[in-house]
C-alpha cells in the first residue's frame, strides 16, 4: 500500500473505529486497550511513499473525534504528533529490525491510550492496563510480522 | 524511493496544527463548544440507522412476507390478533397511543412503592453507548418520549422499575440523560441523620461519597442503605438509591465509601420520565 485516496482512507478509519467499538468492551475485561483506529492510521502513514500534509492528520483527527465521541482536538493532536514522528524517522525505520518497529508502534499505541485516558477517563486511569496493552500489542505485532514473512506464499515469484 | 524529512516550514505547520488541536481540546473541555455538532452527528446516526433498517431489513421482511401463501398469512394474522388481544388484557395499554408495546405498569408500581404522586411519561431508549458505559467515565443515553404534548423535561428525573437512573440534561433534539454513575453527576443522599453528595464513579452501578468522621454521627457500615434526600430539587425524596459496598480512609478522619446502586439502566429499554418536581 503505497498510495491511498482520501475517501478510502476515511472509510478505513471509520470501519476501524466500528471494529474498535465492538472489541473494546471485551478486551478491557482483560485489561487490554487496543486502539485499532490509531494503529490503522499510523500503519497507513508508515506505508505511504510520500510525506503527508500536516493539515491532513488534523482533519482526520477531528473526524475521528466526531465519530468516537471524544473531546474535539484530542485525536487530532495525537495524529499530528504521530505523523510528525513517522515522517521524521521514515528513513531511520529502514535500519530498524521488525522487533524494534513492533516495539515502536506498541509504545506509540500505549502512549495514545494513556494520553486519551488522561482526558476522558482520569477516574479509572490504570498503569496495569497500559502495561498489559503494551505486552499484548508487541506480541500481536510480532505475530503479524512473522505471519507476513514466514507464512507460505500463495503466489510464485519469478525473479528469485 | 526514500521520503524526505520534514522541512522547517513543514515543522512549523505541524506546530501550528498541534496548537490548534490543543486550543480545540481546551474549548471543548471548558466551554463545551462542540456539543451541538456532536449532538447533530448522533441524531444523524440514529436517524440513519432507522432509515437503513426501514429500507433494508424491513423491506426484505416485507418481501418475505409477501411470498408466503395466502392461507398461511390468514392463519398468522389470526394468531397475531389473538396474541394482540392477550397483550391488551395483560398490559392494560391504551391502543390509540404510540406507546403500544411499552409496559408502564412496572414503573407505576415503583412510583406507588415510593409514594411518588407525580405524573410520569413513558420513553424509549434510542441510543445507549454501552461501550462508554462499561469502560469510561461518560455515562449517558438518549431517549425519546411518547409524550404528545410539548412539555419541558429539562432536569426531569428518569426512572425504570429498578429505581432512579439519572436526569435529563439536554432537550434540544433528542433527550440526553445523565446517569448517576457519570463522573460529572452529583446527587444529595442521606441515611439517618447523615447527608452527603454522592458523585458518579465512572464504573457501572457504583457511586462514591466522602464524609468526615468528626462531623458525622455514628459510622457507615457495609450494607447500610442510602436514600435520595431531595435537596437538589431534581429527584424525589426518600427513594432507595443503594447499599454501601466498600469503605476506605483516604485521609485522617476523611472516609470514602462506595454505594452499589439498586437501579440498572441495562434492565429495560423502556423508562419513565417524571415531570419536573
Amino acid at each position: 500500500m503505497k498510495k491511498i485516496g482520501l475517501f478510502k482512507f476515511l472509510l478505513i478509519i471509520f470501519l476501524a473505529n466500528i471494529v474498535e467499538s465492538f472489541f473494546a468492551p471485551y478486551l478491557i475485561k482483560a485489561f487490554i486497550s487496543f486502539p485499532i483506529t490509531f494503529l490503522a492510521y499510523s500503519l497507513t502513514i508508515y506505508n505511504s511513499s510520500k510525506n503527508i500534509n500536516p493539515f491532513a492528520p488534523l482533519m482526520i483527527g477531528f473526524f475521528v473525534d466526531l465519530i468516537s465521541d471524544t473531546p474535539f482536538g484530542l485525536n487530532a493532536l495525537l495524529f499530528c504528533l504521530m505523523s510528525y514522528t513517522i515522517n521524521s524517522y521514515s528513513n531511520t525505520f529502514k535500519l530498524f529490525s521488525y522487533i524494534q518497529i513492533c516495539i515502536f508502534f506498541s509504545a506509540s499505541a500505549v502512549f495514545y491510550v494513556g494520553f486519551k485516558y488522561l482526558f476522558i477517563n482520569l477516574e479509572n486511569f490504570s498503569y496495569l492496563v497500559l502495561l498489559v496493552s503494551f505486552i499484548f500489542n508487541t506480541f500481536l505485532f510480532m505475530f503479524i510480522a512473522m505471519v507476513k514473512n514466514y507464512f507460505p506464499s500463495m503466489s510464485i515469484n519469478y525473479y528469485e | 524511493m526514500s521520503r524526505v524529512a520534514p522541512t522547517s516550514g513543514s515543522k512549523l505547520l505541524y506546530l501550528l496544527c498541534i496548537c490548534i488541536s490543543g486550543l480545540f481540546i481546551y474549548m471543548d473541555l471548558n466551554y463545551k463548544s462542540f456539543e451541538g455538532i456532536k449532538h447533530t452527528y448522533k441524531s444523524f446516526v440514529v436517524s440513519s440507522n432507522y432509515f437503513l433498517k426501514l429500507v433494508t431489513v424491513d423491506l426484505v421482511t416485507d418481501l418475505h412476507q409477501m411470498t408466503k401463501q395466502k392461507s398461511q398469512l390468514i392463519a398468522e394474522n389470526k394468531k397475531l390478533k389473538l396474541e394482540l388481544d392477550n397483550s391488551y388484557l395483560d398490559n392494560f395499554i391504551i391502543s390509540n397511543d404510540s406507546k403500544f408495546f411499552a409496559d408502564d405498569q412496572s414503573i407505576q408500581n415503583f412510583l406507588n412503592l415510593n409514594k411518588i404522586t407525580k405524573t410520569f411519561h413513558l420513553a424509549k431508549i434510542d441510543y445507549f453507548d454501552a461501550e462508554q458505559f462499561l469502560c469510561c467515565s461518560k455515562h449517558r443515553f438518549f431517549i425519546e418520549t411518547f409524550n404528545p404534548h410539548d412539555l419541558d423535561f429539562l432536569d426531569s428525573p428518569v426512572i425504570n422499575k429498578t429505581g432512579i437512573l439519572g436526569q435529563i440534561i439536554n432537550t434540544k433534539s433528542i433527550y440526553e440523560v445523565l446517569l448517576l454513575t457519570d463522573t460529572s453527576h452529583v446527587m444529595p443522599i442521606f441515611s439517618g441523620n447523615n447527608f452527603c453528595n454522592a458523585r458518579g464513579s465512572g464504573n457501572p452501578g457504583l457511586i462514591k461519597c466522602t464524609f468526615n468522621s468528626l462531623i458525622w454521627e455514628g459510622s457507615v457500615e457495609i450494607g447500610q442503605e442510602f436514600f435520595s434526600s431531595g435537596m437538589g430539587g431534581v429527584y424525589p425524596k426518600g427513594v432507595l438509591i443503594g447499599e454501601v459496598s466498600d469503605i476506605r480512609e483516604i485521609e485522617e478522619n476523611i472516609f470514602e465509601f462506595d454505594i452499589n446502586l439498586k437501579a440498572n439502566p441495562l434492565d429495560s429499554n423502556v423508562v419513565g420520565v417524571i415531570e419536573n418536581l
